[in-house]
């Protein structure tokens, strides 16, 4: 080892001595420690709560009833629930493939345009959706997609289409809500597409173009490869978030018709806060907390085949 | 008690602090919440606290209005009213329920048939027989004012619950212009189903109108249907006792003859003949074209539609008059007819009234206001604009109509008087789970055109939420 090599961590350890940095430390350890204090009471002890609380019958108003896993054995015959299960699967699984195919498809069209300033108006245009509330969102859609008294309906007669029934049909309800769900979370989507798919060396694309590579071969040999790990870093957010797609089926068709849109979260919503039966609804949430920690697993297991690191 | 038991049995709420300290802080959490919803919570020694449903705004107001009142009861205690915002009262229970468990109950609820048995069978609320007892030649003016059917629809296993102060029956609205337009005869007291079919066939003609408006809802949905259809959604019956009340407060009037202590729902028959019957009937409206697929919930925007003349007739109670004028609707432009008869000419209602929170600590100064809050000159603050129907006799009068419309307001206490047939909605201590169901069922029969089907999942619907209550 040389003297300059042995220099430098004598000089780290003098700087860690250094008073200055003893005076930092506390202060470190408070905003780490925030986000530690934020997610234990915001995630962490709500879901031990909520784990503990599957094991019990609980209405609120009277003591809690030890019952131990007859919400899990009740919620595995429970025909609703478990269609609500498959309900949320269906759902999610058409907006993600939606959302990563219209966020690609969006961001590569963005890309090819040369001007920075029409990239920008794109990029702001198709993220705004995801800034709005999604409950104020839902009441909007709910009246344009009105089957009688809707806008949509109505310019569909002005071209002399009849009514479709967006929101009381059980296909348009689920087709029209993934729609919307698609409209508002795309923009997430297509902004890490946009962001990845400058970061693909040029030297790559040059060398494809030589070889005489067109656009949708660089695109589908070069581009995707390469931008992999964020379509999976996309597919796992997107997928988390579809299969607990609650605000827009309960405020724009409150899960009907029927139970056509009832995902897991209203389930879970309407055994706890509507039927009382807190204990029932943890045991649907833990449930759902483990299918998507399956289903996540699957996808970084696909990953490792699919997905190319440079 | 109710709730599901574990085969051990109850145990203590202690033992459940330590299985949660053993399982992690939060279950502790938790069930410590629970506990505060037994306990005695209720307000600070200085504030009498009640919920209400609405607008925090409107909860406000009418504090500020009530304040001077409750002064003259107690200078020392401050008055407040927490408003409860929701959709319908399926929300607003469960916002209510919740309230409890995060340990702030209040010390009067205002509470619509809808939560009654719920509330009751919880025990969350004292009984006021022994009050009312005490206080009954005060309270002979309110009674000889209050039709005996709303006090009956407070009553719960031979006990008064709740102090009725205002009720809505179901009776049918509809637009003069839209009856006029279409050259339809305004309907009499005694139209039949056949005449609501003609009149609605006639106004569907007009491009951009439906005939008729209904919304998913337990409370004047096709419920109203049902009933004049003489089916329902529960087997009826009544609880014994009541006589402690009947015999003071109501001796000699022929209108609290039969009545007991309350309304007993019983098993479910959601697919009886006759309420599949009923539901056919609105899926064939539909399938007309003389109304459009419903939406679940409370109704404001049908009253919006109402009033912008896009909807002929529509189910509503007193509080649509109100409702009608807020949305810019002129008297005269609307008016109300008793439901149309089928099978029969049974109404559907549903009360709001006020009870007294058990874990109060000021439940004898709770009584006071109670007393004060069903006053005559009391609805008026606690109800500015007809949004609701007056449940004294007395105000429902032309004067209060005069503004608002509609012509042929005596409809509302009439629905009581001249059809003591008329009962409240079924509403059982598992209000939640029926609702819930019904709203789902509801919009399958009407987008699967099988109501039979529908009625048969409701029915195990409810027989599941009844067995589990």
């Amino acid at each position: 080892m040389s003297a300059a090599a042995a220099e430098v961590p004598a000089a780290i350890a003098k700087r860690r001595r250094h008073p200055s940095s003893h005076r930092e430390a506390p202060f470190g350890f408070a905003m780490i420690g925030l986000s530690c204090l934020f997610v234990a009471v915001f995630t962490a002890i709500p879901i031990v709560a909520s784990l503990g609380l599957s094991f019990f019958s609980w209405d609120v108003i009277s003591s809690p009833q030890f019952v131990g896993v007859e919400n899990y054995q009740r919620l595995f015959t429970d025909g609703p629930v478990l269609k609500s299960f498959g309900v949320t699967l269906g759902m999610a699984l058409a907006i993600v493939v939606l959302q990563l195919t219209l966020g690609l498809a969006l961001a590569v069209l963005v890309n090819q345009r040369k001007l920075v300033w029409i990239r920008t108006i794109f990029r702001t245009a198709f993220y705004l959706p995801l800034l709005a509330s999604t409950a104020a969102v839902s009441i909007f859609m709910g009246y344009l997609f009105d089957y009688k008294f809707g806008v949509v309906n109505y310019y569909l007669g002005l071209l002399g289409i009849p009514n479709v029934p967006w929101l009381t049909s059980g296909l348009g309800a689920a087709a029209t809500i993934v729609l919307i769900a698609v409209w508002q979370q795309v923009g997430f989507t297509f902004v890490l597409f946009v962001a990845s798919l400058m970061s693909v060396p040029t030297d790559v694309l040059e060398a494809a173009q030589i070889d005489g590579a067109g656009p949708l071969r660089t695109l589908f040999r070069i581009k995707v490869p390469l931008i992999s790990p964020t379509i999976l870093f996309a597919a796992v957010v997107a997928l988390i978030n579809a299969m607990q797609l609650f605000d827009q089926p309960y405020i724009m068709t409150k899960g009907g018709p029927g139970s056509a849109t009832t995902t897991v979260t209203i389930s879970m919503y309407q055994k706890g806060f509507q039927n009382l039966q807190f204990g029932y609804g943890s045991a649907i949430a833990i449930v759902l907390l483990a299918a998507i920690l399956i289903i996540t697993g699957l996808q970084f297991l696909a990953a490792r085949k699919l997905v190319f690191y440079q | 008690m109710t709730g599901i038991h574990p085969p051990g049995g109850p145990i203590a709420r202690r033992t459940v602090l330590k299985a949660g300290a053993a399982g992690g802080l939060g279950l502790a959490a938790l069930a410590d919440l629970a506990a505060c919803g037994n306990s005695d919570g209720g307000s600070s020694s200085k504030s009498l606290k009640m919920l209400y449903f609405g607008e925090q705004a409107a909860a406000t107001q009418l504090q500020n209005r009530l304040q001077p009142q409750i002064s003259k009861l107690d200078s020392t205690i401050k008055f407040e009213i927490s408003a409860i915002n929701g959709t319908d009262w399926n929300d607003f229970l469960a916002k209510v329920l919740t309230q409890i468990a995060a340990g702030t109950p209040p010390d009067i609820i205002s509470v619509a048939t809808e939560g009654l048995q719920l509330m009751a069978s919880k025990e969350l609320a004292v009984p006021l027989d022994d009050y009312v007892t005490k206080d009954l030649s005060a309270l002979k003016e309110y009674f000889a004012d209050i039709h005996p059917a709303l006090i009956e629809s407070m009553m719960y296993q031979g006990h008064l619950w709740e102090l009725p102060d205002s009720f809505n029956a179901g009776n049918m609205f509809y637009s003069t212009e839209l009856f006029q337009r279409a050259g339809v005869v305004p309907p009499s007291e005694g139209w039949t189903i056949d005449d609501f079919e003609s009149a609605a066939t006639k106004i569907a003609k007009f491009k951009g109108i439906n005939a008729f408006g209904w919304v998913v809802r337990l409370w004047g949905s096709w419920t109203s249907f049902m009933y004049a259809n003489n089916a329902n959604l529960l087997e009826e019956g009544k609880y014994d006792g009541g006589d402690w009340l009947w015999n003071k407060a109501y001796a000699g009037d022929p209108a609290a003859a039969g009545r007991k202590g309350g309304w007993k729902w019983g098993a479910p028959t959601a697919n009886s003949e006759g309420t599949v019957e009923a539901l056919n009937y609105m899926i064939e409206l539909t399938k007309k074209g003389l109304s459009p697929s419903p939406d679940v919930g409370g109704g404001g925007t049908l009253q919006g539609l109402f009033a912008s003349n896009r909807i002929g007739m529509s189910i509503g109670g007193g509080f649509w008059a109100g409702g009608l004028t807020n949305a810019g609707m002129k008297n005269g432009s609307f008016d109300v007819q008793l439901f149309p008869k089928w099978k029969s000419q049974r109404h559907l209602f549903g009360a709001g009234g006020y009870a007294i929170f058990k874990s109060s600590k000021k439940k004898d100064l709770a009584w006071e206001v109670l007393k004060l809050l069903v006053k005559p000159d009391t609805f008026d603050l606690v109800f500015p604009g007809n949004v609701t129907t007056p449940g004294r006799k007395s105000l429902v009068t032309a004067a209060r109509y005069a503004k608002t419309g509609p012509k042929h307001w005596s409809v509302f206490y009439d629905t009581l008087t001249k059809h003591p047939e008329t009962a409240p909605i079924p509403a059982p201590p598992y209000y939640n789970a029926l609702a819930t169901a019904l709203n789902q069922r509801t919009t399958q029969a009407i987008s699967s055109g099988n109501a039979k089907a529908a009625l048969d999942g409701l029915q195990s619907d409810l027989e599941k939420a009844a067995g589990a209550s």
